[in-house]
């Protein structure tokens, strides 16, 4: 009896590890073979790759992602300040006024368009504004990228908030401050490191969007986009068209734009770890 | 509550920023109902009984992809049963220090990655993998079951496409649950240590403690697979049929959109129809993430003392 436990747990221990094994071979492979594979072709197209066009389906030469890239950049400058700006206001009535209507109803709402497929936020764009429009635009796909990180920027300054102990906003209170007063000398203050990992993690949320732009930005492949009301790519977007293309060059820009996005990702997520670590209350 | 005049005007002043929340939940799902009746008021219930996609013909039926939108999800969640429960557990009770927190932002890591490249890599890589380590083997061998029933041409379906979104949700439930088991308060793992149950013992009861919140992590990483396009695009291989069998390429209703939605308004009908099987999807997945959340908050109010 007492042998049996203590083999049991044993076994328990190496089922963990082997299934947690598992789990992660799959996420090791994935970012070893986006790094050989990008690096190849980054290696052969050279710093061409940020900024000249994508290759023709036949031709030898590489090219690059220039078109994506500049298009992916124009859209996070437009969406990136208005979530932000969208989802700490949101965020503050609800931390501030908690009991009321108005902010129950906006966090219920909040947490229920988080559910909501992106792939839909897409198509409700291409008909209430492409279509009326006449054209695909980065208008449009700012719109797309707005509605669709909006809840996680929400959530996220919102649990901020919720997390600075009420005894800052106490202290504020017996000052005679207003609520204003307290929000904008003490509570933004106080969070500072923690809104800028908020901003950065709307901006890795938007950056990496695929299915909300599939209708709304359009494709703009063959030269940089002139105004915000015409055409252009995104660097997921060019993935997602190139991966299952029948053309070899294809694919390897394809892996080369991942490699891209991967690096701009890991870089946003060291810099979210570096402020995290700092910030103490 | 009372609140000062200047308290009132920052609340009034908060307002239309913030309405501008509930603005786009409405006009969302206004979008959706308004475009989906006319395929309604058109086809009925032939829509959710046939699968066909002939907008020649002004045929339409959306059962396969809301079929396979369900059985990749919930290949989808299987996966990740099985992984996440007991990396969480892993995390939270095997390991110390550094190694800990290394494990943990990993999973920090992979839960925001972009899901492209999951999608690049699994229609690179996993897809021919599986095909050949899992579904050759299976149909060999177990062909009389109907779901193995086909041959894996080309590897590129249902059952990869639901493998393929289980690693990527495999993060998200993990973190859902660890927050979770973590949250249990220390006075039940005591008491279990009190009683001199071993470690795995304890665990166990702990688990049990954590079921519905367990539960709930689950059902939301299904609710998030419903809607996840790029990864099943990808993977599912894209083509409208209605079989048993998981090995055969298929649909799922996102991946359905994805394809055809760019070209739809050249159809009559169309869009409409396509609109109205991503009002299904959004509403189950809706309703799913709401009653989930819903109990993780009311299990938490009960352990949590």
């Amino acid at each position: 009896m007492y042998s049996w436990r203590r083999l049991r747990e044993k076994i328990f221990i190496y089922i963990i590890s082997i299934v947690s094994l598992l789990a992660l071979l799959p996420i090791a492979h994935l970012i070893i073979t986006v790094f050989l594979n990008g690096f190849n072709v980054l290696l052969e197209a050279g710093a061409g790759f940020l900024f000249k066009n994508p290759p023709v389906p036949l031709s030898r030469e590489i090219g690059g992602i220039g078109p994506s890239l500049t298009g992916s950049f124009l859209l996070t400058v437009i969406s990136l300040p208005v979530t932000v700006i969208l989802g700490l206001f949101a965020a503050i009535l609800t931390t501030e006024f908690p009991r009321n209507p108005f902010s129950l109803l906006v966090d219920t709402i909040a947490k229920s368009l988080a559910s909501i497929p992106t792939i839909a936020v897409s198509m409700v764009v291409f008909t209430l504004v492409v279509l009326p429009m006449k054209r695909f635009s980065a208008l449009a796909g700012a719109t797309a990228l707005v509605i669709v990180a909006l809840p996680y920027t929400y959530s996220y300054f919102s649990t901020m908030l919720l997390s600075i102990p009420s005894t800052y906003r106490e202290a504020g209170f017996s000052l005679a401050m207003s609520r204003w007063g307290v929000v904008a000398r003490i509570l933004i203050p106080i969070a500072k490191r923690n809104l800028m990992v908020g901003v950065l993690m709307t901006l890795a949320r938007i950056m990496g969007e695929t299915a909300a732009l599939l209708f709304t930005c359009g494709r703009l492949r063959t030269g940089l986009p002139s105004s915000l009301m015409g055409p252009v790519d995104a660097i997921p977007l060019l993935i997602f068209d190139y991966i299952l293309s029948p053309f070899e060059i294809w694919r390897r820009v394809a892996w080369g734009a991942a490699l891209i996005l991967l690096l701009v990702y890991m870089l946003i997520f060291f810099a979210v770890k570096f402020f995290v670590k700092e910030v103490r209350l | 509550m009372m609140l000062s005049r200047r308290d009132k005007l920052f609340l009034i002043s908060l307002l239309p920023f913030s309405l501008s929340v509930l603005a786009v939940l409405v006009i969302l799902l206004f979008t959706v109902v308004a475009n989906s009746l006319d395929a309604l008021k058109v086809f009925c219930i032939q829509l959710l009984t046939s699968s066909v996609w002939d907008p020649e013909n002004k045929v339409y039926g959306v059962l396969a992809p809301i079929i396979g939108s369900l059985t990749t999800s919930l290949i989808a969640v299987l996966t990740a049963l099985v992984l996440s429960i007991l990396l969480a557990i892993l995390i939270a009770e095997y390991l110390r220090g550094f190694s800990r927190e290394i494990l943990s932002s990993i999973v920090e890591f992979t839960g925001g990655l972009p899901t492209i490249i999951f999608a690049i890599w699994a229609s690179q890589y996993l897809v021919p993998f599986l095909r050949d380590a899992v579904m050759m083997p299976l149909h060999s061998y177990l062909s009389f079951i109907s779901i193995f029933s086909c041959r894996p041409v080309t590897g590129f379906s249902v059952f990869s496409a639901g493998i393929a979104l289980g690693i990527s949700i495999v993060p998200y439930v993990t973190s859902i649950i660890l927050e979770a088991y973590q949250s249990i308060p220390v006075a039940y793992r005591e008491a279990c240590y009190g009683m001199g149950a071993t470690k795995y013992e304890s665990i166990r009861i702990l688990l049990s403690l954590a079921r519905p919140a367990v539960v709930a992590a689950l059902i939301l990483g299904f609710a998030r697979s419903l809607g996840e396009t790029t990864i099943v695009v990808a993977t599912i291989g894209n083509s409208m049929n209605l079989t048993p069998c998981i090995f055969a390429p298929g649909y799922t209703v996102s991946a359905l959109i994805a394809s055809q939605f760019g070209n739809a308004y050249l159809y009559p009908y169309a869009e409409s129809v396509l609109y109205f099987s991503m009002l299904i999807v959004a509403v189950i997945s809706l309703v799913l993430s709401l009653y989930a959340s819903s109990v993780i908050i009311k299990w938490r109010s009960r352990i949590v003392v």
